[in-house]
């Protein structure tokens, strides 16, 4: 990779590193105060620091405290746990093409929300969060039981392809289900691209200690993580305990998806994405990949969000939809220039 | 071999006469016999049911599985990777942006004028792709990536269109991409098999480079084969196989991605007896899928590309689930 042919000295090297992210951070800074002020109606930063400082009931702080900051939260929890997940989905099953979606979590939150408004007539998004995280949760089970089954264990392409065929199946239902149910299509269009408006505060922290703790586990395991994507040979030959670290890695990803998903419904870009921009920028080595994902993946979110806010205010377009237009582009221009040939 | 292709032809012929008997209206196993020995005492009701409906149809699912499973055979081998399937090429998101675009934003498209569009927009992402990917020489791993991200860009304008438009459009644009074989006629079976064909003989024809490529690009080259002029063809194979697919079915997902992995199973690696094998068993899977789709829930229809997966899944985990000691 770029940055090991470079024959630029380790110490200049970790630097830039050090530049890097210190740059990503501030970056961060800035785009969460700068969402936090555009929307339906501009409030002025100052505003934004006095209500953060000493809240004084006016209307505008109101709004910052109940609308603003709860989908800024959101928005930062969203992106740290999708480009952290899909970093460990794709160190554990060794395959660019890995996403957190891959453990079935995406396809088992929709059909489980789509089964919740078919059937209880739910259609609060407070309710979703629960559906979806339930139902991301036994999804999620069910692609590792049938991925582990046989003496080898949860072996990588086992995983993977439990975790497609189960995620087609559900997927197919619920297309199944849409089809024929007009309403049910029309409630839920919205949030099966991926959408952030309107989540509560109380919504927001119900998925907080789960983040936490799958965020602290990833950022604690990465060098495990990192001998996982060497491969079954190598990490046997070092000793690890590959059937106990998969099984974290794979609880640690559930942890993180789950609450992704039961927040801002099934979105996919940012796990697939990030991860390899990731690899591109700060090299192969996982312990350093998870904490740029840490604050890229909401870097991205939250910018990406602010500006279509920015741009359209009047219409409130899906973030899942939105992160891909801009995203989407700058990855182009990074794999067709940073891949070499012959990988 | 041989046992597995006789075995998997005698199944298809045997499917495809279940599904000219099978349907809304009862037809018998003697009128059959009659309408492929031409017999003039067949009504022309049945002779209509089963010529113009039943008998393309069933031809088009098949070919339209033929085709998926063919290309997913060559994508995995090209692109190295066991998760890769036609639509990560970009085709499937190509057909469905033009697809949403076409009925949901445009007024009154005629029904005839989706398949060239989804044709067209499908070959257009394609190779799009490939020119992204192309600096100095291609490489598998660009592919992949810019597949990933020109995939994403089409599928949030798709996605855009979905939440915004009228849901009633939405609705049958979800049909049409939800993979369905629902009148196909003669010019539908024409339309596919005209890519299809020439494109797996080609594929056929390259099945020692694709032996070769599965390996590393050193390995082709040391064979003496340009490797990126050979991977730029294949991938055009595939191109062609599933926009063929895609035209006249809509997006039947999975197929592609389970019919190889069925394929290597029973014949092992080798492109000489995968890529028939591999045909043979999306065809297979397909037709049935849409037999199924469209017996079971008379008289309201089930779109092919659902009951692929909805069936086509639970087999191939239960297979996973019985060979998990060997």
């Amino acid at each position: 990779m770029n940055t090991l042919s470079n024959s630029v000295s380790s110490t200049k090297r970790f630097d830039r590193r050090f530049l890097l992210f210190m740059t990503m951070g501030v970056l961060l800074g800035v785009s969460s105060l700068w969402a936090m002020s555009v929307g339906s109606s501009r409030i002025p930063m100052t505003t934004i620091v006095d209500a953060m400082i000493e809240f004084d009931g006016s209307r505008e702080h109101l709004v910052i405290w109940t609308v603003r900051l709860p989908r800024l939260l959101a928005s930062l929890l969203v992106g740290a746990s999708l480009a952290v997940a899909g970093a460990i989905m794709q160190a554990v099953t060794n395959n660019p093409l890995a996403s957190p979606g891959l453990l079935g979590v995406n396809a088992g939150a929709a059909l489980a929300v789509v089964l919740a408004i078919v059937f209880f007539g739910f259609s609060s998004s407070s309710v979703y969060i629960w559906c979806a995280f339930g139902g991301a949760m036994l999804t999620a089970i069910l692609v590792y039981a049938l991925g582990t089954a046989g003496p080898g264990g949860a072996t990588p392409l086992k995983l993977a392809l439990a975790g497609a065929v189960l995620s087609t199946f559900l997927a197919s239902l619920t297309t199944a289900i849409l089809i024929f149910d007009r309403d049910t299509l029309d409630t839920v269009r919205l949030w099966t691209i991926g959408s952030l408006a309107g989540r509560q505060m109380a919504s927001v922290m119900a998925v907080v200690p789960y983040v936490f703790v799958g965020l602290v586990g990833a950022l604690l395991a990465g060098r495990q993580i990192m001998t996982l994507s060497f491969g079954a040979d190598v990490a046997r030959s070092l000793g690890q305990n590959q059937t106990l670290w998969r099984l974290l890695a794979a609880g640690i990803v559930v942890l993180l998806a789950g609450s992704a998903v039961s927040l801002a419904g099934p979105i996919g870009f940012v796990g697939l994405v990030v991860p390899h921009i990731g690899r591109m920028v700060v090299g192969v080595d996982y312990r350093r990949i998870i904490p740029f994902c840490l604050v890229a993946g909401p870097l991205l979110v939250t910018t990406a969000d602010a500006v279509l806010r920015y741009a359209f205010s009047s219409r409130d377009i899906p973030v899942g939809a939105a992160m891909a237009l801009l995203g989407a582009p700058f990855f182009i221009y990074l794999a067709r220039y940073r891949i070499g040939s012959g990988r | 071999m041989i046992r597995v292709m006789f075995f998997l032809a005698a199944a298809s012929v045997a499917l495809l006469l279940s599904a000219l008997v099978q349907g809304d209206y009862p037809v018998s196993f003697a009128d059959v016999t009659k309408f492929f020995t031409r017999d003039p005492s067949l009504g022309v009701e049945v002779k209509m049911i089963v010529g113009d409906l039943r008998l393309p149809r069933a031809l088009t699912a098949f070919a339209v599985g033929a085709a998926l499973a063919v290309a997913g055979a060559i994508t995995q081998s090209v692109l190295r990777n066991p998760l890769a399937e036609p639509g990560l090429l970009g085709i499937n998101s190509g057909a469905a942006f033009a697809a949403m675009v076409a009925i949901v934003s445009l007024r009154d498209v005629r029904p005839g004028l989706l398949p060239i569009l989804a044709f067209t927009g499908a070959m257009i992402m394609a190779l799009a792709i490939h020119i992204l990917a192309l600096r100095r020489g291609n490489s598998s791993m660009r592919i992949i990536l810019i597949g990933i991200g020109l995939s994403s860009l089409a599928g949030a304008g798709a996605n855009l269109i979905s939440a915004f438009g009228d849901v009633d459009r939405v609705q049958r644009a979800m049909v049409w991409l939800a993979g369905s074989v629902h009148g196909s006629d003669w010019a539908d079976v024409a339309g596919i098999l005209v890519w299809a064909v020439p494109a797996m003989g080609l594929a056929w024809l390259a099945r020692r480079q694709l032996d070769a490529i599965v390996f590393s690009d050193a390995i082709v080259r040391s064979l003496g084969m340009p490797i990126d002029r050979v991977r730029a063809l294949l991938m055009l194979l595939c191109a062609l196989l599933s926009a063929a697919a895609v035209s006249v079915a809509g997006l039947v997902g999975f197929v592609g991605l389970i019919a190889p992995h069925l394929a290597r199973r029973l014949v092992g690696r080798g492109h000489a007896e995968l890529l028939p094998v591999a045909g043979l068993i999306g065809g297979l899977l397909v037709m049935a899928a849409d037999l199924i789709g469209r017996v079971v829930i008379i008289p309201a229809e089930l779109p092919a590309g659902i009951v692929t997966a909805l069936v086509g899944a639970p087999v191939f985990g239960w297979m996973m689930w019985r060979r998990r000691y060997v």
